[in-house]
């Protein structure tokens, strides 16, 4: 027959199919492909929520203050430009406190990174009692820095410490632990060590913990001591964890605060600034002088610094680390 | 069966410590609250609701006894002590509340240094000016808490009139005399007459220093000036420029000749603290709140005493305020407190219990206040000698916008040459007056 009967015979759908389609566009279903495709939105907002209201929002805040005179307790005063910034930039007191910072920080992340590589290689080993002298590793980390700085003030006490006690049994000048420089960077990074190696041997030791111990037998069975597996098999396994904790480290260590400001009882980082940190000077310049306007700009320069040195952790990491970049690069050279 | 146990046991679990953690997160105040309220009160405020007041206190104001005997007199009043750890900590939380325009606590303690800035801020104590505390402290010391309008923000509390502490078994050693009085008139009136003494003391040799530090000093001399680092009228630093008051006074302290007597302990040190078991020093200036720090630091030491006398002429050094946020819940309740709390009464109270020497006059006069004697100074009469020390006090120096910044950036500058030894004289008053130029 003809075709004049059913319209529809051009396509195979009929009635049947067109209520069908008219209910998978239903309202529930609509709302299903909101879900699948908002949802996961939604569920990491809180945190970015939390995140502009109390990070990026006074991180940009201190950038305006820092364009303004601006007393604590009187409030905004008139707008300035880069005043502030030529300031700071021009200041003995800033240029010492990032030497001083640059400086503790250098001497407490190798040490610990050092000491906390080879602490995790020692209770990676099959001890006895190993969750005690891991747990006890820890310990450290959760003195308060107070206490810490208490005690090791009584270490480093310039006439009376223990330290220079002992240096004067053997004979030795006393180190005037409060009055030159390195030796107070020293005394902090030791302060600073003592805390956070414990810390960082836990993350290595975990890390240590995922390498597959085939390696480790087979290096055996080849004839290599402990050391030259240590060498060869755990630090390049470790690789990524040791960015993560260099990285840590550097963002932790240029903003060091406690421990200088715990050193003397004055708190305001040695007489002639010999242990004042760019955290340090911040707190200074915005609370005890009270020019928030200053702090801001020194706050927003300590910003930058930390910004670039990451920037360069990241680049240098991007060229040295896991294998998967290198085993691209091996994969390019075979195709070509 | 089995699942469904483990299931309850880790739900029951995590709840448990949830409720765990809530309650000790809680705050205190719920238990506070839950003291005798209303009834019929016999305290003349007017209030009688139950009122829950807080103080803010640091280091020891001896408030601890007062608070019972003020919450026995009065049934509603239920009074919170919050204190800070550290006086430093203390006045970053009061700065912070008045930048925050926030009210933490109902009393603000307050020490003497601190006053200038809260002059400033104003606005946000209350008015405490009233017909009881009338003629109640000496001007001296109103003044450092009276706005330019007359306005009375803080009561004082405590007040800190120099004397000499001195070594009695270093001065035998030194052929010097050992009798209070006589230690007085050896001493003399001037800083120079203080000075040959201890030229005389060290010539002796005995091993010892004749003071801890030019610091410490320094300390009392600025006190004995009328504006030491700005102009009172404009409120200038002058500090650093021609006519500086300090110029003068640091000269004279960072000479070899005044160095050569200095212990070179930074006070407040570690060091400084363990100097007190030895022999490092003969003779500190001494408010009577030091008197404490010296018994606390060394309590087996049995050859301290006090000298009455204060060369360069009477000094006070430290004291503190009570004073009153206008934004509080209970600004009258508190008001009636710190009134009470600095009663003169009150105050001779606290001295003979805690040693603070009250700053109230009557209470300087007082005989509980007079009589008293310390026994780990001898015997001295410490209130007789202190309540003249007081007496003769008639000013503070003015204290600017930039008056503790200043002061702590020329502590540091004494502290280059005495103590670290870093610099000689001339390359620390330079740094001195670069740090204050930054202040700007």
């Amino acid at each position: 027959m003809t075709s004049t009967g059913t319209p529809q015979l051009a396509g195979p759908t009929s009635d049947d199919e067109r209520v069908r389609q008219q209910r998978r566009v239903g309202f529930s279903q609509r709302l299903g492909r909101w879900d699948v495709k908002v949802s996961p939105y939604l569920y990491i907002s809180p945190f970015f929520i939390l995140f502009i209201v109390v990070g990026l929002f006074p991180l940009l805040y201190t950038g305006y203050v820092s364009f303004h005179k601006w007393d604590l307790l009187a409030g905004k005063g008139d707008s300035v430009g880069f005043e502030n910034f030529d300031w700071v930039l021009h200041s003995d007191m800033f240029w010492k406190s990032v030497r001083n910072t640059f400086s503790i920080f250098l001497l407490s992340s190798v040490p610990q990174v050092i000491i906390a590589l080879v602490l995790a290689a020692i209770l990676d080993a099959n001890l006895r009692a190993k969750t005690f002298w891991r747990m006890g590793v820890l310990v450290p980390y959760v003195v308060a820095p107070v206490a810490v700085s208490l005690i090791f003030g009584q270490l480093f006490a310039d006439q009376s410490g223990t330290i220079n006690a002992i240096l004067a049994k053997v004979g030795m000048d006393p180190i005037l632990w409060h009055s030159h420089v390195l030796p107070s960077h020293i005394a902090i990074a030791t302060m600073v060590n003592f805390r956070w190696t414990g810390y960082n041997t836990l993350i290595f030791l975990a890390a240590m913990q995922a390498i597959p111990r085939d390696l480790y037998e087979a290096a055996l069975i080849d004839g290599a001591k402990r050391v030259r597996q240590f060498f060869s098999i755990t630090i390049p396994m470790l690789r990524p964890t040791m960015i993560f904790i260099i990285v840590t480290s550097t963002i932790g260590g240029l903003q060091i605060f406690d421990e200088p400001r715990m050193f003397d009882q004055n708190g305001r980082g040695g007489a002639d600034q010999q242990y004042l940190t760019v955290t340090n000077l911040i707190y200074q310049l915005g609370w005890t002088n009270r020019n928030f306007g200053r702090a801001s700009a020194v706050a927003w320069i300590l910003f930058l610094m930390i910004l670039v040195i990451s920037l360069v952790n990241y680049l240098l990491s991007r060229r040295i680390s896991s294998d998967e970049a290198a085993g691209a690069k091996k994969r390019k050279k075979v195709r070509a | 069966m089995r699942k469904t146990t483990r299931k309850f046991l880790a739900v029951t679990a995590s709840v448990a410590s949830i409720a765990l953690l809530a309650t000790a997160c809680s705050s205190d105040d719920g238990d506070n609250d839950a003291k005798p309220s209303g009834g019929t009160s016999e305290s003349a405020s007017a209030n009688t609701e139950p009122v829950t007041l807080k103080v803010a206190t640091f280091n020891e104001f001896g408030f601890a006894d007062l608070y019972k005997e003020y919450m026995q007199l009065h049934p509603n009043v239920t009074i919170v002590d919050d204190k800070a750890d550290t006086s430093d900590n203390a006045r970053a939380a009061v700065t912070n509340s008045i930048a925050s325009n926030t009210v933490v606590d109902d009393i603000v303690a307050a020490d003497g240094d601190w006053m200038p800035e809260l002059l400033a801020s104003d606005a946000f104590f209350a008015d405490l000016g009233s017909d009881s505390v009338k003629d109640r402290w000496p001007e001296w010391k109103t003044k450092m808490a009276t706005t330019a309008d007359g306005k009375l923000i803080g009561y004082g509390t405590d007040s800190g009139p120099e004397a000499i502490c001195y070594r009695k078994d270093l001065f035998e050693k030194a052929g010097l005399p050992t009798d209070r009085d006589e230690v007085a008139k050896a001493i003399g009136d001037s800083w120079d007459s203080y000075f040959d003494l201890g030229k005389k003391f060290m010539d002796a040799k005995t091993g010892a220093a004749w003071f801890d530090s030019i610091g410490a000093l320094s300390q009392g001399m600025v006190n004995q000036q009328e504006a030491p680092f700005e102009d009172p009228s404009t409120d200038e630093i002058t500090a650093t420029g021609d006519n500086s008051v300090v110029k003068p006074i640091y000269d004279q302290l960072t000479s070899d000749e005044v160095l050569a007597q200095s212990a070179h302990l930074g006070q407040w040190s570690p060091d400084w603290s363990a100097a007190f078991k030895k022999d490092a020093f003969a003779t500190m200036l001494c408010p009577p709140w030091m008197t404490q720090i010296i018994s606390g630091n060394a309590p087996d030491q049995k050859n301290w005493d006090i000298a009455p006398v204060m060369p360069g002429g009477a000094s006070n050094w430290g004291g503190s305020y009570l004073l009153v946020p206008s934004g509080g819940k209970n600004v009258d309740a508190a008001k009636a407190l710190a009134d009470w709390l600095t009663d003169p009464a009150q105050a001779a109270k606290i001295f003979v219990k805690y040693g603070n020497f009250p700053s109230q006059t009557a209470a300087t006069t007082d005989a509980q206040v007079t009589g008293k004697t310390d026994a780990y100074f001898g015997g001295a009469p410490s209130g007789k000698i202190f309540s003249e020390r007081f007496a003769n006090v008639s000013k503070q120096p003015y204290r600017g916008s930039h008056y503790f910044s200043i002061n702590a950036a020329l502590g540091d500058a004494y502290t280059r040459v005495d103590v670290n030894k870093t610099d000689d004289s001339a390359s620390s008053w330079k740094k001195f007056v670069k740090a204050v130029d930054d202040l700007g």
